[in-house]
C-alpha cells in the first residue's frame, strides 16, 4: 500500500511539531525517518495512524484520501503502529491478547489463533511461548507479539518508533530480518523511525529526514554518513575525546551480595567503585544488572551482604537515606517512574530541590530556575510546559537536569536511550564532567558502542550471575558482544 | 480564547443534558417540570430560615470536600469518608455526654474531638492501604460499616437515652456543648467560618505548599514520586489523616450543632455527596463552593416536592447524580476527543 | 442525518418542559361556580387540574361542595376524596374560591401536617396515622392535609425535623402532627420557634411533664386494653400454657404493653380455662428496636422460631411488622398447632388468616378530627391526653381510640368468652392493674388493692413476677 502525507501540520502552542511535511512510502520499500530529538517524528507518525488530527494537510492511501478518527480506524484501513514508548500491556496470557485483538472481527476460537500464532512464529523465527504472561515478555518479545497483532489484523503499512531502543543486539538483528522480509516478499510498506544513522544506512531504501519540523531531505540509499548527519543537525559533529579523571577512595563497595527477587537471584556480588570512575553494566535485559543497580541505589533490600556509601555500612538504610547520602538514581522508564505526567517542568524543579524545602513555594524562583535549566540542557520546552507534552529525548534531558549538582554516586538505566546523536553526546560530556567532582557513575546500556565509549569498567550479566569487571580498554565490541549473549555481534 | 469557550461549553453542556434528562423523567411521571424545578428552589431559598438550612448543609459538604481535595490529589479515593464523619461524631458524643464544662472551652474541645476521631478513623483506611496493601475504597468500605454498627451498637447499648433506645439518637446534650445558633435561625456562624476556612485552606496549601505539590506528585505518579524522594507512605497517611480531621468535624458539628446529639445516621450521607462536589468540581478547590451551595440548596429543597406536589423527594438526589454523571461522560468525551 | 434527528429531539424535549409552564401561567378565569355532573373516568385532582390548573386544589370542591350539599340535597355529599361516582352532581367553587380557599384565607379552612417516622402505607403505625389524616379531610370541612413521611435517618438522612416544619409552615401549615416517639425532643425545638403554631405530639409526656412548650400537646391511645384483650385471648386458646410476647425495645411503654398482655391472659387463663394462672409461662424476647436493622437488632423471624421451640404454641406481636404471624403460618402449614396476634394495622391477619386470634390496633381519626376542630375553633390548648376505647363498641371507627378485631382463629365459643371479658373491662368490673402485683425482681409493684394510678401505668419499671424475660 502507497501511503502519503501531504503538507501536514501540527502546532502545539508556540510549538511547530510539524511543519508542512510531505513524505510519500512505497509499497515494499522500509523507508527510514531520521531526525534529532524533537523533530517531530513521533507527531508525524501519530498523526498518520489516528492518534492525534493535524491540524492541517492531508493522508492519502494509494492515492485517496483518508481521515482517520482513532487507531482502531487506522488499523481497519491496514496502518499498524509500534510505539516509542511501549503501551501498557495487561497482565494477560500471550495467546489472550492476540485474542483480544481479534475480538471485533469473527471472534475465532482459541485453538485458531493458537495455530495463527504459531505459523507467524515460524515465518518470523520468533520463539513466543503463546502461554507466557506478557509481562514477563521482554521488551524484545513484546515488540514482536506486537508485530504479529499488527500482522494478524492485516496491517499492510507498518510503522515503528525507535523499536531498537531496549533491546538486545540477537533481538535487533532478528527484527532487522523480519522487516526485510515484510518489505521484499511480502510487499508491506515498513516506516522506520529512528535517529540512529548506522540503523537507517543498515536498513532502509530511503530515508526522510527531518528538523525542527520540517523536512530538510529526502534520500535513497546508499547513504553517506556526513550527509546524514548535516541534514539532521544542520552541521557535522565532532568525536571528543575522552579524558582521563584521577580516581579516588572508593565511593561505593559490594560486598558478597546477594539480591533476590521471586523472579530471579544475583548472588555474591563484589566490587568497589572509586570516585569519578564509570562503571558500564552490560548484559541482555533481565541478566541481573538492573537488580545490581537497584541494591547500589537502596532500592533493593539485599538479602545478604554488605551495601557501604563512603565506607558508611548502608545495607539496611532506606533509599532516602541513600538520596541524603549523595546517590541519584535514573530509572529506564522516564514518564513511568522519572518525571510525573500532569506536572510542569517548574513543578519538577519544586520538587526535586535537595535539601531543606520551604513550605511555600516561590513560583517565580522555581520558574527561573527551571528556565535556566532549560537553557543549560537545550530542552525544548517552557517551564510551564507538562512533561507529557516533551519529545522522548527532551524528557530524558530534563530528567538529567533535574539531578542534584553535587552527586557520589550515579545510578542509571540508559542514559541515552532514545536520544539522537548528538544529544547523546552533549549528555556524556555532562556526566563525565561530574567525575571531576568524585561522582561514581554506574550505567546499564544496551548499546555496546556506548559501553566501550564512556566506561571505565565494563561488567557483563548474564542469567544473574555477575561476571568480574573488564577493562574496557583492554576489549572490544565483538568480544563484548560474544560476552553479552554467545553470539559474535556486528553491528 | 476559542478554547476558553469550549471549556465553558463543555463544562456547561451536560448540565444542561442532565436538566433536560430529568425533566423528561419529570414528564414520564406526569408532573409539570417547571413546577417542580419551582418547588426546589422555593423550598430552597424563600426564607431566611431556608437560606440557613442551606448554608448549614453546605458545611459538612465543603468540610469533606476540602479533605477529599487532599486525598485526591494524592490520587486516593477515600470512600472511608463518611465512617471518618462518624468517628469525629462518635468522639464528641462520648466527651459530650461524660463532661460538664462551660460552652467556651466545651465547644472548642468537642470540635477538637472531632478532628481528633476522623483523623484517627482516616489513618486507619491509611494504615490499611498503606502497609497492609488494601485498597482505599474496600478499606473504606469497610471501615464506613464497622463506623455505623458502633454507632448502632452505642446508641442501643450503652449510650441509649435513660428511657430506652430510640432511632433517634442518644438524649440530647447538655446545652452547654451545643453550638450557637446566629439568633433563631438554623446557621452555625462557627461551623460556617470552620468550612469556608478548610476550603481556603486547602486552596492555598495545594497551590502553593510543597506539601501540596508533593501530594500531587503522588497522585499522577506514585512511583516517579518516590524515586524523586518523597516519603510517599508518609504522605499518603498525612492525606488521610487531614481528610479524616476535616471529616471527623464535620460529623462533630453535625452532632454538636444540626442534631444536638448522636443520631444513627450522623454522616447524613454527606461524604458520599462531597465525593461527588469535588468530581464535578475536577478537583478545582474553589469550584467546591459553588457546586456544595448547589447540591445543599437542592438537598433542603427537595422534600418540597413531597409536600406539594407529592413527588419523591428522592428526585433532587437524581437530578444531582445525573449531573455529575454527565459531567464525567463529557470530560471522558472530551479526553477521548 | 443523526445529529438533525438529535436536534429535533431537543427541541421537541425543551417543547414539552415550557408546555406545562405556559399552562401554569394562565390559569382560566370563570365567573361563578358550576354545577357539575361526574362522568366516567373522573377523579376529583383531575377536575381540580382541568379547572384551576392544579390538581391539588380539589380540597376546595370537596369543601365548597360539602357546604353546598349541607344545605341542598340536590348535591352529593364527598365523603371520601379518592371515592366519587358517575352521576353525582357536585358544586365546582370558582377559581378565585379555590384560591382564596388554598391561601388558607376562607375561615374554616385548614391545613394540618402530619410527619411519619414511616412510609405512609407501611400496614402498620404510620399507615394508620396517614388514614387518620384523610378521615379528617372527609370529616372537617375545609379541612387539608399536607404530610411527609419516613422521616427518619435511614431515609432521609439530611432532613430535619426541623428543616419539614419549615416547609409545612411555608406551605400555610397552621396545626402540625408528629406522629413518632422519635420526634419527641425535636417537636419542642420547633415548636419553641414556632409559638403560634399549635403541635401535637403523639406517644410523649413532654406536656405532662412540664418539659414542652405550652403549644405542645400529647395524646396516646390506651393500647393496654387492646394488649389485655390479646393476652385474655391467647389464654384462651393456649393447650401448652406456654406463650411468647415478640417485644421492640425495651421502654416504660413496651413493658406496660408486655405486661397487659401477661395481665389479660392470667385473668382469662383462671377465669374461663378454670386453670391456675401461676401455670402459665409468659416467655418476652425483646429485639431490639421497632423493626429489624440487620447487625443491630436481633433478627424477628428467628426470635419467634425460639419462642416457639421453647414450647409456645401463641405468639403475640409487640413490633412494627409482621413477622410472628408469618412465622406461626409458616408452622401451621408444616402441621404445628400454632397461633398469632398481630399488632398496629387492623388488616395485618391476612397474613395468615387462620391462625389468626385477632389484632389490637390503633385508631388514630376521631381523636385527629377533634384537635383540628379545637385549632379551628382557636380552643387548643397544653394537654396530655390517653384515651382509652369506646367501651360501648370497641371497633366504632367513629369513637374509639383503640380497638381489638377478632380473627377466624378464635372459635364462637372462645368468641363468646371473649367478648364477657371486654364487657368486663368495659363496665368496670374487670380491672387488672389492681394490687397485689409484684415487679419481676419481687418488689412490690402495687400493694394489696392499690389501684394503679396513670402515672404507675405509664412509667413501668419493670416486667411483672411470673414473666420470663429481661426488664433492662
Ligand atoms: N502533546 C504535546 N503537547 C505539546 N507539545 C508537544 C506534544 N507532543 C509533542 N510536542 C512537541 O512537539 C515537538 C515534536 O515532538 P515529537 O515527539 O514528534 O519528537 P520526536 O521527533 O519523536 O523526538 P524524539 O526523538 O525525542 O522522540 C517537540 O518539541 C515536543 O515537545
Ligand atoms: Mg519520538
Amino acid at each position: 500500500m502507497k501511503i502519503e502525507a501531504l503538507d501536514i501540520r501540527k502546532y502545539f502552542g508556540p510549538v511547530r511539531a510539524n511543519d508542512g511535511i510531505t513524505l510519500t512510502v512505497e509499497p515494499g520499500s522500509i523507508h527510514g525517518l531520521l531526525g534529532e530529538n524533537g523533530a517531530g517524528k513521533t507527531t508525524l507518525m501519530k498523526i498518520l495512524t489516528g492518534f492525534i488530527s493535524a491540524d492541517g494537510g492531508e493522508t492519502r492511501l494509494d492515492g485517496r484520501p483518508v481521515r482517520f478518527a482513532s487507531p482502531a480506524e487506522s488499523i481497519r484501513h491496514g496502518i499498524g503502529m509500534l510505539h516509542q514508548e511501549p503501551l501498557d500491556f495487561p497482565p494477560l496470557k500471550v495467546l489472550d491478547n492476540l485474542l483480544l485483538a481479534f475480538e471485533d472481527r469473527l471472534i475465532p476460537g482459541r485453538q485458531q489463533v493458537r495455530r495463527v500464532l504459531e505459523e507467524l512464529c515460524r515465518r518470523f523465527n520468533f520463539s513466543i511461548d503463546p502461554d507466557a504472561r506478557v509481562n514477563t515478555l521482554t521488551v524484545g518479545e513484546r515488540q514482536q507479539l506486537e508485530i504479529l497483532r499488527l500482522l494478524a489484523l492485516g496491517a499492510e503499512v507498518i510503522i515503528l518508533d525507535e523499536p531498537t531502543t531496549g533491546i538486545s543486539a540477537p533481538q535487533k538483528v532478528l527484527l532487522f530480518a523480519t522487516l526485510r522480509r515484510l518489505a521484499k516478499e511480502e510487499g508491506k510498506s515498513v516506516i522506520f523511525v529512528s535517529h540512529k544513522l548506522e540503523e537507517v544506512e543498515e536498513l532502509c531504501d530511503r530515508v526522510t529526514v527531518l528538523r525542527q519540523g520540517k523536512v530538510t531531505g529526502h534520500i535513497e540509499a546508499p547513504f553517506r554518513a556526513e550527509q546524514l548527519v548535516q541534514l539532521m543537525f544542520g552541521q557535522s559533529l565532532l568525536r571528543s575525546d575522552r579524558s582521563r579523571v584521577p580516581l579516588g577512595e572508593p565511593a561505593l563497595e559490594l560486598q558478597d551480595v546477594t539480591v533476590q527477587t521471586y523472579r530471579l537471584t544475583v548472588s555474591h556480588m563484589s566490587l568497589a567503585v572509586r570516585a569519578g570512575e564509570v562503571i558500564g553494566l552490560a548484559g541482555l535485559e533481565g541478566s541481573g544488572q538492573r537488580l545490581m543497580l537497584r541494591a547500589c541505589a537502596g532500592l533493593q533490600r539485599p538479602s545478604s551482604g554488605r551495601v557501604r556509601l563512603q565506607g558508611d555500612d548502608f545495607t539496611r538504610r532506606s533509599y532516602r537515606d541513600f538520596l541524603a547520602a549523595g546517590v541519584a538514581y535514573l530509572p529506564a522508564g522516564r514518564i513511568e517512574e522519572g518525571l510525573i505526567r500532569g506536572l510542569t517542568l517548574t513543578e519538577h524543579y519544586v520538587l526535586t530541590q535537595r535539601g531543606h524545602q520551604p513550605l511555600f513555594i516561590d513560583w517565580v524562583g522555581a520558574a527561573e530556575g527551571m528556565q535556566h535549566k532549560i537553557a543549560e540542557f537545550n530542552i525544548r520546552g517552557q517551564s510551564g510546559t507538562p512533561v507529557e507534552a516533551l519529545s522522548g529525548g527532551n524528557q530524558q534531558r530534563a530528567l538529567l537536569s533535574l539531578l542534584p549538582p553535587v552527586l557520589k554516586v550515579l545510578a542509571m538505566e540508559h542514559p541515552t536511550r532514545g536520544l539522537d546523536i548528538e544529544s547523546a553526546m552533549w549528555v556524556w560530556e555532562q556526566l563525565l564532567e561530574r567525575r571531576k567532582s568524585g561522582t561514581a557513575i554506574l550505567f546499564i546500556s544496551a548499546d555496546l558502542d556506548e559501553l566501550m565509549e564512556h566506561s571505565d569498567r565494563i561488567i557483563v550479566f548474564s542469567g544473574g550471575v555477575m561476571a568480574s569487571p573488564i577493562d574496557a580498554a583492554a576489549t572490544s565490541i565483538e568480544e563484548l558482544g560474544y560476552l553479552i549473549g554467545g553470539v559474535r555481534d556486528n553491528s | 480564547m476559542l478554547q476558553r469557550l469550549s471549556n465553558l461549553t463543555l463544562g456547561l453542556v451536560p448540565v444542561v443534558l442532565a436538566l433536560l434528562f430529568t425533566t423528561v423523567i419529570l414528564i414520564i411521571v406526569g408532573a409539570p417540570p417547571g413546577e417542580a424545578y419551582r418547588n426546589i428552589l422555593q423550598g430552597a431559598l424563600e426564607s431566611p430560615d431556608k437560606w440557613a438550612s442551606v448554608v448549614t448543609a453546605m458545611v459538612p459538604l465543603l468540610l469533606c470536600s476540602a479533605g477529599l481535595l487532599v486525598t485526591f490529589a494524592a490520587g486516593l479515593w477515600n470512600i472511608g469518608v463518611e465512617g471518618q464523619i462518624v468517628a469525629g461524631a462518635l468522639l464528641a458524643t462520648w466527651l459530650a455526654l461524660n463532661l460538664t464544662l462551660p460552652p467556651i472551652l466545651f465547644i472548642p474541645l468537642l470540635l477538637v474531638a472531632g478532628l481528633i476521631g476522623g483523623a484517627l478513623w482516616g489513618l486507619l483506611a491509611g494504615l490499611l492501604r498503606v502497609y497492609g496493601g488494601v485498597h482505599e475504597i474496600f478499606g473504606g468500605v469497610g471501615l464506613n460499616f464497622i463506623a455505623i454498627v458502633l454507632t448502632n451498637y452505642l446508641i442501643f447499648g450503652p449510650w441509649k437515652p435513660a428511657d430506652g433506645a430510640t432511632m433517634s439518637g442518644t438524649d440530647p446534650f447538655p446545652p452547654a456543648a451545643w453550638l450557637p445558633r446566629l439568633g433563631d435561625l438554623p446557621v452555625y456562624p462557627t461551623a460556617v467560618v470552620l468550612a469556608l476556612a478548610a476550603v481556603a485552606l486547602m486552596y492555598f496549601a495545594l497551590r502553593g505548599t510543597t506539601w501540596g505539590l508533593k501530594l500531587k506528585a503522588i497522585g499522577k505518579n506514585q512511583r516517579s514520586a518516590f524515586l524523586m524522594g518523597i516519603p510517599t507512605s508518609r504522605y499518603m497517611l498525612g492525606a488521610f489523616l487531614v481528610c479524616g480531621a476535616l471529616a471527623g468535624l464535620a460529623g462533630s458539628i453535625q452532632a454538636i450543632g444540626v442534631r444536638q446529639r448522636l443520631i444513627p445516621g450522623v454522616s447524613g450521607g454527606y461524604g458520599f455527596l462531597a465525593l461527588l462536589v469535588v468530581l464535578l468540581a475536577g478537583y478545582r478547590p474553589l469550584w467546591v463552593i459553588p457546586i456544595a451551595l448547589f447540591f445543599a440548596a437542592v438537598g433542603v429543597g427537595s422534600p418540597r416536592l413531597e409536600l406539594s406536589m407529592q413527588l419523591d423527594s428522592a428526585l433532587g438526589g437524581t437530578l444531582e447524580g445525573i449531573i455529575v454523571l454527565f459531567v464525567l461522560l463529557a470530560q471522558g468525551v472530551k479526553r477521548k476527543a | 442525518m443523526r445529529k438533525r434527528l438529535f436536534r429535533l429531539l431537543i427541541l421537541a424535549v425543551l417543547a414539552l418542559t415550557l408546555l406545562p409552564a405556559a399552562a401554569i401561567a394562565a390559569p382560566p378565569v370563570q365567573e361563578g361556580g358550576t354545577v357539575y355532573t361526574i362522568q366516567k373516568d373522573d377523579w376529583l385532582s383531575k377536575l381540580a387540574d382541568k379547572e384551576y390548573g392544579d390538581p391539588l386544589a380539589y380540597p376546595a370542591i370537596v369543601y365548597y361542595n360539602n357546604l353546598k350539599a349541607a344545605e341542598d340535597s340536590a348535591f352529593t355529599k364527598i365523603e371520601d376524596p379518592e371515592f366519587i361516582e358517575v352521576g353525582w352532581t357536585v358544586y365546582m367553587p370558582t377559581a378565585e374560591e379555590a384560591t382564596a380557599f388554598l391561601a388558607g384565607e376562607v375561615t374554616g379552612a385548614l391545613t394540618f401536617g402530619i410527619v411519619m417516622v414511616g412510609p405512609f402505607n407501611d400496614h402498620g403505625w404510620s399507615e394508620a396515622h396517614y388514614t387518620a389524616g384523610q378521615y379528617v379531610e372527609t370529616n372537617v370541612p375545609g379541612a387539608r392535609m399536607i404530610w411527609l413521611d419516613k422521616l427518619n435517618v435511614g431515609d432521609r438522612p439530611e432532613t430535619t425535623l426541623e428543616q419539614v416544619v419549615d416547609d409545612m409552615v411555608a406551605q400555610g401549615a397552621q396545626f402540625i402532627l408528629t406522629t413518632s416517639d422519635d420526634f419527641q425532643t425535636d417537636t419542642d425545638t420547633v415548636a419553641a420557634k414556632y409559638p403560634d403554631v399549635p403541635f401535637l405530639m403523639i406517644s410523649g409526656d413532654h406536656a405532662w411533664t412540664g418539659v414542652a412548650p405550652p403549644n405542645v400537646a400529647n395524646y396516646m391511645g390506651r393500647m393496654e386494653y387492646g394488649k389485655m384483650i390479646a393476652g385474655c385471648a391467647a389464654a384462651l386458646k393456649t393447650e401448652t400454657g406456654v406463650m411468647g410476647y415478640l417485644g421492640p425495645l425495651i421502654n416504660d411503654e413496651t413493658r406496660r404493653l408486655a405486661n397487659s398482655v401477661y395481665l389479660g391472659a392470667r385473668y382469662c387463663y383462671e377465669n374461663y380455662r378454670g386453670g391456675n394462672p401461676d401455670d402459665l409461662q409468659f416467655i418476652v424476647q425483646w429485639i431490639g428496636f421497632w423493626f429489624n436493622i440487620p447487625g443491630v437488632t436481633l433478627d424477628p423471624t428467628e426470635v419467634a422460631n425460639d419462642i416457639f421451640n421453647a414450647g409456645a404454641d401463641v405468639i403475640l406481636s409487640g413490633i412494627d411488622t409482621t413477622e410472628a404471624i408469618v412465622v406461626a403460618g409458616q408452622r401451621a402449614e408444616q402441621g404445628e398447632t400454632v397461633w398469632a396476634i398481630p399488632y398496629d394495622y387492623e388488616g395485618a391477619c391476612a397474613e395468615a388468616p387462620d391462625i389468626c386470634l385477632g389484632v389490637p390496633y390503633f385508631n388514630w381519626g376521631p381523636a385527629y378530627v377533634n384537635y383540628v376542630q379545637k385549632v379551628q375553633a382557636g380552643t387548643f390548648e397544653q394537654e396530655w391526653i390517653w384515651a382509652g376505647p369506646d367501651w360501648t363498641d370497641i371497633n366504632n371507627r367513629d369513637t374509639t381510640a383503640v380497638g381489638f378485631i377478632k380473627g377466624d382463629g378464635m372459635t364462637a365459643e372462645e368468641a363468646v368468652q371473649l367478648d364477657a371479658f371486654i364487657a368486663g373491662l368495659a363496665d368496670g368490673s374487670i380491672n387488672l392493674f389492681v394490687g397485689p402485683l409484684n415487679y419481676q425482681d419481687g418488689s412490690v409493684y402495687l400493694a394489696d388493692g392499690e389501684v394503679a394510678t396513670d402515672e404507675q401505668v405509664w412509667y413501668t419499671k419493670q416486667l411483672l413476677e411470673g414473666m420470663t424475660g429481661p426488664s433492662e
